[in-house]
C-alpha cells in the first residue's frame, strides 16, 4: 500500500501541474489550424495551394483574382496589357518594398519567373504558374515584358495569387538556400518569421507596409499551424488554441456552432468535383455516360451527406468562376427512368459492369459520398462496384490514364481554361483520354481570344458540348466550413487561400 | 567482448543490405510516380520527363539500387526529390523530436509498468492484480490512433488541460541548439519553455507508450511471479527480511532482465507506432516525415528514414545485449 500512496502523491502533483494550462502571449495573434503540410523553407519548392497563398501574402501578391468581381486585380503588377498575343507588359507598383527597404523592382520580377520558377531545378511550379512563358525581360526599373510560346489569353490565372517575387539582391548576395531560409525578403504585408518544416509558420506584420497601414486591425502576427486531423482542429479551436480552423467536416460543424464564441463561415470552392468517365467500353457510348450523369441524385446527397454544405453543378462551372453561364445547356438532371432508356439504348437492356474508383480522405466525405452513388447507379441499371486504392495510386493511375471510372476533384478553377484543356482536349493528358475536334477548336480559341466577352462565349459553348458528349458528370462544389472565433472577422476565400491582411481582430 | 561486437556489427551488414534491397524494391513497386505527385496539378510530360532525368529515374532500377548503396557506404543517402536537400540533413532536423518522444514514452511506461507489474505479481489474485491484468490488456489491445483521438477529445477537449498538438507553443521556446525541445530549455533555463514542451510531449508519449506499458506490466508481473517461487526468496524470507525488502531487493532486480529484453524490442514498436501518433499530433518528428516522403513517393528520403530506423534498431539490441551482463554477473561475452 505504501509503494500505491507514493505514486497517488506523484500523479496527484503531475495533475496538479497539468491543470496550470497553458501560457498565450499578448500579441494580437490569430493561430490558424490547417491540413497542409508547409515542409520547405523554397517558396519555389512546392506546389500547394496553401504555399501559394501564405507566400503570395510574405512578397505581394503580384495580381490576385476577386470572386467579388469575378475578375483580376492588380496588386504588385497594378495593371498591364496585352501587347500582341504572345506579349504581355506588366507596370509594377512603385510602392512595394521588400522588408530591408529596397524597392521591389521589374529586375527582382524577372529574376524569379527565370531564375526562379522557369530555370531552377528545385523548382516545382514552371507547369503552374509559367506554362507558356519563355522569356520575362525588365523594360525598365518597374516594367516588365512577358512573352509566351504561344498565345494565352488565361495567363492571369497562372500568375495572380502564384507568382512569388523574391529579391534578386539577396539571392545574388547570399546564395538560393541561405536567402531562402534567413533572408527571405518579400515586398509583401507580412514577413516570414519562422519556419519549423512539419509543424508551424509563422507571419509578422509589416506595420509600415501600405496594405497594413489601410487595415490596422490586421493580426499582428499569423501562426499557421498544422492540423492534419479535423478532430484535433475542431478542439483546439473550442480551446482557443487557435482562432481558425481549416476545412470543419459538416458533420463537426454542430459543436463549434453550439460555441457563443464561434462561429462556422461557409463559402463555396472553386473545386469542381466529377465522375471521369474514359471513352472505353462501355463509356465509349455517350448513352452509357448520360445514364451516370441521370442515375445520380446529385440533390439528395447534397440535402443528406453533406447537410446542404454543397452547390450542385449542372456544367464544369458554378457561380463566381470566370466563365460560368446560368443558362448552359442541356442538363443532365436526375432521372433513373431515362438513364435505364439510355443503357438500353447503348446496348446494355440487362444492365452493365462498372467500377468506380474513389480516393479516401482526399476531399469532404469523398468515400462515403462515392458509395452513396452505387445503389443510385445499380437502380438504374448499372451493376457498380466501388474501389478505393491510396491516393497516390489512384492519382498516379489517373495520370497514366489508366483508369476508366472516377470520382476526382479539380481544384483552383477560378478561370477554367487549365482544367478543361488538362481533362478534355486531345491529347493534352491522358487524363480521361477523351478527344472532339468541335470541342478541341473552341477551347483553343478560348485561349487565345482575348476580347473578354468572345473568349467567355467560347467557353460556354466548349461547355455546353462537354454537357451534351459527358466525358464527366459534373457533381458539385463543396461549400467549404471554415470554423472562426468570434473575434476575428474574416471571409474566406473559396480557393481556400488566406489572406491575414483581410483580417480584423477585435482585441 | 570486444570479439563478441565484433562479430554483431559485422552480422549487421548482410541485415542492412537486405533491409535496403528489399525498402528499395518495394517502394519503387509501390503505385505513383513521385514526379507526376511533386510537380503539381498542372505539370507536363516535358518537365516529368526533365524530374525523372535529374532524379535518375530515368535510368534501370539496378543502376539506381547500385547508385544508392554507392553512397550509402559512405553515408550519403543521397538528395529528397521534395525537399530538394540532402536527405541526412532532413532527417537529422526531425530525428530530435522523434528520440524526445520516444524517451518519453518509455518513461511514462516504465515508470509505470514496473511498480504495477511487481504489485500485482507480489500480490497474485489480488484486486489489484486483476486491475493491473485488466490496465495491461487495455493498453495491448488498444490502437494508438483511436487512444489518441481519444486524449485530444479527453485531456485537450473536454478538460482543456493540455494542448492538442505540435511540439511547442510559438514565442515561448528560445533558440533551438540540440533539437530536444526539453534538454535546450533546461540548459537555457527557460522554465517557462520547459513546462510548455512538457504539457505538449505528454499526450503523445503517453499514446505513444500506452501499448508499451501493457506489454512490460505483463512480462514484469509473469518475471516476478516466476521468481517469487526461487528458493532463495524463501531463504530471504526465512532470514527475517521485510516482504518490501524481499520483493524490491531480491525479487524485481532478478525479474529485470526479460524485461529489459523486452523494453529493447519494444523501442523498435515505438519507432514505428511513432509514425501514426506523430501524425495525428502534428509531431514534426521522422515518423510523421516518413509519412510525407511516402505520400510524395520520395524514394531517397523513405529509403533514409527507413535505414535509420533499421540502424537504431540494431543499435539498440547491441546496447540491451550489452545491458544483461550488467544486469545478470552470470553473463558474459
Amino acid at each position: 500500500m505504501r509503494i500505491a500512496k507514493d505514486y497517488l502523491v506523484i500523479f496527484g502533483a503531475l495533475a496538479l501541474l497539468l491543470c496550470n494550462g497553458v501560457e498565450s502571449g499578448a500579441q494580437v495573434r490569430v493561430s490558424i489550424g490547417v491540413t497542409e503540410t508547409i515542409e520547405t523553407h523554397n517558396p519555389y519548392g512546392d506546389s500547394a495551394s496553401l504555399l501559394y497563398g501564405i507566400f503570395s501574402e510574405v512578397t505581394g501578391p503580384f495580381c490576385t483574382y476577386s470572386y467579388a468581381k469575378g475578375d483580376f486585380e492588380g496588386r504588385l503588377a497594378e495593371r498591364w496589357k496585352v501587347e500582341n498575343p504572345t506579349t504581355w507588359i506588366f507596370y509594377l507598383s512603385k510602392n512595394y518594398k521588400f522588408n530591408d527597404g529596397t524597392t521591389v523592382t521589374a529586375d527582382d520580377v524577372v529574376h524569379s519567373l527565370m531564375n526562379r520558377v522557369i530555370n531552377d531545378p528545385q523548382s516545382k511550379q514552371k507547369a503552374s504558374v509559367a506554362p507558356s512563358i519563355v522569356k520575362a525581360e525588365a523594360v525598365d526599373k518597374f516594367t516588365v515584358k512577358i512573352t509566351t510560346d504561344k498565345p494565352t489569353a488565361p495567363l492571369l490565372s497562372f500568375l495572380c495569387d502564384r507568382l512569388i517575387v523574391t529579391s534578386k539582391a539577396a539571392f545574388d548576395k547570399y546564395g538560393r538556400d541561405v536567402a531562402d531560409r534567413e533572408h527571405m525578403m518579400g515586398g509583401g504585408p507580412y514577413q516570414l518569421k519562422e519556419l519549423i518544416p512539419g509543424q508551424r509558420l509563422v507571419l509578422q506584420k509589416r506595420p509600415d507596409h501600405p496594405d497594413a497601414k489601410k487595415n490596422p486591425r490586421a493580426p499582428d502576427e499569423v501562426v499557421y499551424r498544422i492540423m492534419r486531423e479535423p478532430e484535433q482542429r475542431v478542439t483546439a479551436l473550442l480551446n482557443d488554441e487557435i482562432q481558425i480552423a481549416q476545412f470543419v467536416p459538416p458533420h463537426m460543424r454542430q459543436r463549434i456552432e453550439n460555441n457563443p464564441k464561434l462561429r462556422i463561415a461557409p463559402i463555396d470552392s472553386v473545386e469542381i468535383m466529377f465522375l471521369a468517365m474514359q471513352p472505353k467500353p462501355p463509356f465509349d457510348k455517350k448513352e452509357v455516360r448520360q445514364a451516370v450523369c441521370q442515375a445520380i441524385n446529385r440533390d439528395q446527397i447534397i440535402s443528406t451527406l453533406l447537410e446542404g454544405f454543397a452547390s450542385r453543378l449542372d456544367g464544369p462551372l458554378g457561380p463566381g468562376q470566370y466563365g460560368y453561364d446560368p443558362n448552359l445547356k442541356p442538363k443532365l438532371n436526375y432521372d433513373p427512368e431515362k438513364a435505364k432508356k439510355l443503357l438500353a439504348q447503348a446496348g446494355y437492356p440487362n444492365g452493365v459492369d462498372v467500377e468506380l474508383q474513389t480516393p479516401v480522405g482526399r476531399y469532404t466525405l469523398d468515400k462515403q459520398l462515392s458509395e452513396a452513388m452505387i445503389p443510385m447507379m445499380n437502380a438504374a441499371g448499372f451493376r457498380a462496384k466501388l474501389l478505393t486504392p491510396e491516393w497516390a495510386t489512384l492519382w498516379a493511375n489517373v495520370q497514366k490514364g489508366t483508369i476508366p471510372f472516377y470520382y476526382i476533384g479539380r481544384g483552383s478553377v477560378q478561370d477554367p481554361s487549365a482544367a478543361l484543356h488538362q481533362y478534355f482536349h486531345s491529347g493534352e493528358t491522358p487524363r480521361i483520354g477523351y478527344s472532339n475536334p468541335k470541342l478541341d477548336e473552341l477551347l483553343d480559341k478560348e485561349q487565345q481570344e482575348f476580347d473578354a466577352k468572345k473568349r467567355r462565349q467560347y467557353l460556354s459553348q466548349a461547355m455546353s458540348i462537354l454537357t451534351e458528349d459527358a466525358p464527366a458528370c459534373f457533381m458539385w462544389r463543396h461549400k467549404l466550413l471554415w470554423g472562426l472565433n468570434s473575434r476575428v472577422e474574416y471571409k474566406p476565400l473559396p480557393d481556400a487561400r488566406i489572406y491575414a491582411i483581410e483580417m480584423a481582430v477585435k482585441k | 567482448m570486444a570479439t563478441y561486437l565484433l562479430h554483431r556489427l559485422a552480422g549487421t551488414i548482410p541485415v542492412l543490405l537486405l533491409i535496403s534491397l528489399l525498402v528499395f524494391l518495394l517502394i519503387h513497386a509501390a503505385p505513383g510516380d513521385p514526379t507526376l505527385l511533386l510537380l503539381g496539378e498542372e505539370t507536363n510530360a516535358a518537365e516529368v520527363a526533365k524530374a525523372k532525368e535529374r532524379w535518375g529515374l530515368d535510368q534501370p532500377l539496378y543502376i539506381q539500387y547500385a547508385k544508392f548503396i554507392r553512397s550509402a557506404a559512405v553515408g550519403d543517402f543521397g538528395k529528397s526529390f521534395k525537399y530538394a536537400e540532402p536527405v541526412i540533413g532532413v532527417i537529422k532536423t526531425r530525428l530530435p523530436a522523434t528520440i524526445e518522444l520516444a524517451v518519453f514514452a518509455i518513461i511514462i511506461a516504465t515508470l509505470l509498468a514496473i511498480p504495477l507489474g511487481v504489485w500485482a505479481g507480489s500480490k497474485p489474485n489480488s484486486w489489484i492484480d486483476n486491475l493491473g491484468t485488466t490496465f495491461g490488456l487495455f493498453g495491448i489491445s488498444m490502437p494508438s490512433f483511436w487512444l489518441a483521438i481519444m486524449l485530444i477529445l479527453l485531456l485537450a477537449g473536454v478538460l482543456n488541460l493540455l494542448p492538442t498538438s505540435g511540439r511547442s507553443t510559438y514565442g515561448i521556446a528560445g533558440p533551438e541548439q540540440s533539437g530536444f525541445y526539453i534538454l535546450d530549455s533546461v540548459m537555457q533555463k527557460n522554465w517557462s519553455a520547459v513546462w510548455d514542451a512538457l504539457t505538449h510531449i505528454f499526450l503523445p508519449a503517453l499514446a505513444l507508450g500506452v501499448n508499451m506499458l501493457g506489454i512490460l506490466m505483463r512480462v514484469t508481473r509473469s518475471s516476478i511471479l516466476e521468481v517469487m517461487n526461487e528458493d532463495y526468496i524463501q531463504t530471504a524470507r526465512a532470514k527475517g527480511l521485510r516482504e518490501k525488502n524481499v520483493v524490491w531487493r531480491h525479487v524485481t532486480s532478478n525479474a529485470l532482465i526479460p524485461v529489459i529484453t523486452v523494453v529493447g524490442l519494444e523501442l523498435g514498436t515505438l519507432l514505428s507506432g511513432s509514425i501514426i501518433v506523430e501524425t495525428v499530433f502534428a509531431w514534426p518528428g521522422s515518423g510523421s516525415l516518413l509519412i510525407t516522403a511516402l505520400n510524395a513517393r520520395d524514394y531517397p528520403l523513405v529509403t533514409g528514414i527507413v535505414m535509420t530506423y533499421t540502424l537504431a534498431f540494431v543499435a539498440i539490441n547491441l546496447i540491451i545485449d550489452g545491458l544483461y551482463a550488467v544486469v545478470d554477473p552470470r553473463i558474459r561475452y
